[in-house]
């Protein structure tokens, strides 16, 4: 009987290890975060080891501008990640002008993944006609108000300039910051703002206009919008009250500072979801969120910026290509997992822009973030939709948008000139071939 | 053969090792360095031969001029303050006989933690809200209400202020070893002779540790060309490029604008600039100083 137990366990073990040896092993290089990596490890690379016995998903986690420079050396020498992870598509392009990521259209092709996918987010991945990149996270800008707050001062959610600029004076009059937002800790901050300026001032149309490079950037449309944009940020301190406070603050005060009433509105990315249902969520005060308003009569609609905020590629050179593939398949094809994943975020991060219906949307979210979503999918539907500068600017540009942003705050240069840097950037990544993919509107 | 057995090549054999290293680890990444200066590389892919037009561009660049401004404010606020409190308090220190080693200790401590460390404490003092500045505005006062690092006017000598905190416990250290080589008869000679404390500073002091002195101006003039640590963590070289360095901007080109080219134009620059600075005191050494 003991030795009948002893062949069976053996013959257990065994095959339990023949199977771990059969699999191989798949690597993926991802931004660290505290909070969201054993979520990351239960929900994406558990849930996927264990729908299959052919690959071993292994997700390793660093800080991001650490993992960023070694997987950057690592693929020069051939090496690096299955799954190759970036921060947005000015990265794709540098990787894939070294020959370094996978064509991904035949793949795309075999398993449908354009149908699955919403069509601009798709086409953000496409590079000189093929597929090379997939976003794992899409995003936008909204604003975010304090509901208990307006509802007790009969303020109204702003929709459009003059609206703003009479809520932000009641507001300022009530001892309290217009806007809740600052840069420290993260310099690009400034792009936010400069991207919502651009698209709500001068409208969606002109910047796609400027991008595809039938508009210039010294267009007076581009100057007027950038002069709002220092007037408020100058001159009526929206942002935390001054432009030295805006620099000053970080991401945990902005939200201390939205949750404790010191700011009764903020600007921000829809990645701020889970912060804000935990800050000023767990307040007694109520938030509610709405589209950025309309600045001016040539962006009368409410629109959202669309953006990328991380993609996925697979490694030409990775040991594992056939793995990678099929890890990046296995996220297109079960929407009810990855969807299971963003709801743990608030849907603030590994929003995979598959496309949903409005029965796909999870309940158990807060109520805001549903609203969101079904408001962010029918007026971007419409063709009502924005660029994102991280998303849509080609890197040399896209660093001069808010690193020389501070330069025109500053009053060193004024709009004008800076637009016209701005332009002659343009005019060189345009000559260089490189500009980013952006989806053809309606 | 026998040259191999020679006393005078016996040091190469432990030299060697060393040497070994550093060929692969400094020497030919720097010349590869100095070989992508001429390139358009963008960090990753094809890497094109473009000439000097990096750096054409080079003295056409504002922000580069503003940062080697800045360079030079950095290394005359160095070579003054920090230089003066440290030799100040290392001859103060001299004096002391007992709990000598506390105030060594406490001069040294900032030196021993991580710059980011160090940054941390002076971002939260200089806080709107919740450093010093939210302190004194909550009982009245207006002082300290807008953090010296988000000012244009004064985010630089912030900054250097910040380093200088953690670097003058060093020069301490340095200056008071240098002291304790001094023949104690020159002072109590000088002490027959009725010479004030600041005399035998002046006269005895300063001459004498006149090689330990000179060696840290020069560490200090090469260590403040590649400063970057301190101006990356605390203001990114902002607010608008108002404490901007060279090695900070360097940083920006090749990692953030992706033109490794232009970045490794830079630092050519930063390399001639430190070996002119080498070779300067090679002569002064040459010239009979006592460096």
């Amino acid at each position: 009987m003991i030795r009948t137990i002893i062949s069976f366990a053996s013959v257990i073990i065994l095959s339990t290890s023949f199977s771990a040896l059969a699999k191989t092993k798949v690597t993926w290089s991802m931004e660290s975060n505290a909070d969201r990596d054993p979520i990351m490890i239960e929900k994406l690379q558990n849930a996927y080891n264990n729908s299959q016995d052919n690959h071993e998903l292994v997700i390793e986690f660093e800080d991001n501008e650490t993992r960023l420079t070694s997987m950057r050396t690592a693929m020069i020498g051939g090496m690096g990640p299955d799954i190759v992870e970036t921060p947005g598509p000015s990265y794709v392009k540098e990787y894939h002008a070294a020959g370094m990521l996978e064509n991904l259209d035949s793949y795309a092709a075999e398993f449908g993944w354009k149908d699955k996918m919403i069509p601009w987010a798709y086409s953000s991945g496409v590079f000189e006609g093929s597929l090379y990149a997939i976003p794992k996270t899409h995003e936008s800008m909204v604003m975010l108000y304090n509901k208990t707050l307006f509802e007790e001062n009969n303020w109204k959610v702003p929709t459009t300039l003059e609206e703003l600029e009479d809520v932000a004076g009641k507001i300022k009059a009530k001892g309290m910051n217009v806007f809740s937002y600052g840069s420290d800790g993260w310099q690009p901050t400034h792009e936010h703002l400069v991207g919502i300026y651009l698209n709500n001032y001068a409208g969606p149309q002109a910047v796609y206009e400027a991008i595809i490079g039938e508009r210039e950037w010294t267009d007076p449309v581009f100057v007027e919008a950038l002069e709002l944009l220092k007037k408020h940020m100058v001159d009526e301190g929206y942002w935390s009250g001054s432009l030295e406070n805006y620099y000053a603050i970080g991401w945990d005060d902005f939200h201390a500072q939205f949750a404790n009433r010191g700011a009764a509105m903020m600007t921000i990315g829809t990645w701020t979801f889970q912060a804000t249902q935990l800050g000023i969520g767990a307040s007694d005060d109520e938030w509610g969120w709405a589209p950025l308003p309309s600045l001016s009569s040539q962006s009368p609609d409410p629109n959202f910026m669309i953006a990328i905020g991380t993609t996925m590629s697979v490694n030409a050179n990775g040991k594992n290509k056939e793995g990678a593939i099929d890890v990046l398949n296995w996220i297109m094809s079960n929407k009810d997992k990855v969807l299971d994943i963003a709801k743990d975020f608030e849907f603030g991060e590994m929003v995979v822009p598959l496309t949903l219906s409005s029965s796909d949307i999870p309940t158990d979210i807060a109520p805001q973030v549903q609203d969101y979503l079904s408001e962010y999918a029918r007026i971007t539907g419409e063709g009502n939709y924005g660029y994102c500068t991280w998303t849509f600017w080609p890197a040399d540009p896209g660093v001069h948008i808010w690193k020389d942003m501070e330069v025109v705050w500053a009053g060193d240069i004024s709009v004008e000139d800076f637009l016209y840097d701005h332009q002659k950037m343009w005019d060189k990544a345009r000559k260089n071939g490189d500009t980013l993919p952006v989806p053809l509107r309606n | 053969m026998k040259i191999f057995s020679n006393k005078n090549f016996v040091a190469w054999y432990f030299v060697f090792p060393v040497a070994f290293i550093h060929l692969f680890v400094i020497g030919i990444p720097s010349l590869a360095s100095l070989a992508l200066c001429l390139t358009d590389w963008r960090g990753l892919g094809e890497i094109n031969y473009i000439g000097f037009e990096n750096f054409i561009e080079l003295f056409d660049d504002r922000y580069l001029k503003k940062a080697i401004i800045n360079n030079v404010i950095w290394t005359i606020a160095f070579l003054t303050v920090p230089v003066g409190i440290a030799l100040t308090c290392a001859y103060l220190l001299t004096g002391i006989k007992r709990g000598q080693m506390f105030f060594r200790l406490a001069f040294f401590f900032p030196y021993m933690l991580a710059s980011v460390i160090n940054c941390q404490i002076w971002k939260y003092l200089f806080h709107p809200i919740h450093g010093l500045g939210g302190f004194f505005e909550r009982i009245g006062w207006d002082f300290l209400a807008v953090s010296p690092f988000t000012m244009k006017s004064t985010s630089l000598f912030a900054v250097a202020f910040v380093d200088g905190w953690h670097f003058w416990g060093f020069l301490v250290v340095i200056y008071l070893t240098g002291m304790y080589q001094v023949d104690n008869h020159l002072y109590e000679a000088a002490d027959i002779e009725g010479a004030t404390k600041f005399q035998k500073f002046r006269y005895i002091t300063l001459p004498m540790i006149r090689p330990v002195f000179v060696f840290s101006i020069m560490i200090i003039i090469i260590w403040s060309v590649p400063v970057f640590d301190y101006v990356y963590i605390l203001t990114g070289g902002g607010p608008a490029y108002s404490s901007e360095v060279i090695a900070n901007y360097m940083y920006s080109q090749a990692f953030e604008r992706f033109d490794v080219g232009y970045s490794s134009a830079i630092g050519t620059l930063m390399f001639f600039y430190v070996m002119i600075i080498v070779a300067l005191f090679g002569l002064f050494r040459k010239a009979g100083w006592d460096i």
